[in-house]
């Protein structure tokens, strides 16, 4: 039984050997934001390879460019705050090019 | 005393399963080899034997520098945690190189540098960037392709996803007719 269960081993180590490709490893940005009562909005930010993103910077932004929260996300890789009036998105920024961008339509 | 007395009794009919195990276990060994083409075919493209991509998407001029694009894979968007991500190449001008800093790519023209999008990273002469496209992504929207300079200059330069990615365009398409 137990060489079955080797033969049945090394069938499957050669399969995922022939199937094996270099697929590059995605560590994409990644963030989603949701009002929490009526007057706050909640923003989680993290990466696509599952990790978090404790201390990163994210920016509520209004559309003029005026920087109307700056913030960094806490040990649980989440931000706090409250709804800003007018036009604003909402900036999760792990350095250049690793970005994304929530507008305040999206929340909701 | 007759010899035939002293032998074993015959062995029992082997069973179905007994008698083809073994070409069983062949067809594992075959199976695989459906997919030697691919794997191949895949090494190549990753070697660059295949050039920038499966698909050239031709040269944008942004700002003084003439940048040569492709779509990596011709594909529509991938599913990824953080959306529907889509993986362009790109290589710069000879000469270039020791004049760019950075080229960022994105769905719709950046409200700022720092919201440019998705950075290229690699070599100069083939650098990746996975752009996450929008759902609601009009078909006849366009990238913008944003390079920054050592010397701090800022060019931009939109690029229509048709022209990017025709396997985009018919799946953003597809997404507009089933909402």
């Amino acid at each position: 039984m137990n060489a079955f269960f080797a033969n049945a081993l090394r069938a499957g180590l050669l399969g995922a050997l022939l199937t094996a490709s270099a697929g590059a490893l995605a560590h994409n940005p990644m963030a989603e934001c949701k009002p929490e009562g009526k007057e706050q909005i909640q923003c989680t930010g993290g990466f696509s390879d599952g990790s978090g993103a404790a201390g990163v910077t994210m920016d509520v932004i209004s559309y003029d460019e005026q920087i109307l929260v700056p913030g960094k996300l806490d040990a649980d890789s989440k931000m706090t705050f409250k709804r800003p009036d007018g036009e604003f998105y909402v900036l999760f920024d792990a350095g250049p090019g690793h970005v994304v961008e929530i507008d305040h339509v999206d929340i909701q | 005393m007759s010899k035939t007395a002293t032998l074993a009794p015959a062995a029992p009919k082997p069973s179905f399963w007994r008698r083809w195990r073994f070409h069983l276990s062949a067809l594992l060994l075959i199976v695989p080899i459906v997919y030697v083409p691919s794997y191949f075919e895949n090494l190549a493209l990753s070697r660059g034997l295949m050039g920038l991509g499966q698909r050239p998407a031709g040269d944008v001029l942004v700002g003084p520098w003439k940048l040569q694009f492709a779509e990596w894979k011709v594909e529509p968007p991938k599913s990824d945690p953080a959306g529907m991500v889509k993986t362009f190449t790109m290589a710069q001008c000879a000469g270039c190189q020791d004049q760019i800093r950075a080229v960022y790519l994105r769905v719709g023209k950046p409200r700022s540098l720092r919201a440019a999008g998705s950075i290229f990273f690699g070599s100069p002469h083939r650098a990746f960037a996975t752009v996450p496209i929008p759902p609601r992504t009009a078909p006849d929207a366009d990238l913008w392709i944003t390079a920054e300079g050592w010397d701090g200059s800022v060019h931009q330069a939109p690029w229509p996803i048709a022209t990017a990615s025709p396997a985009t365009v018919e799946w953003l398409k597809k997404q507009g007719a089933s909402r």
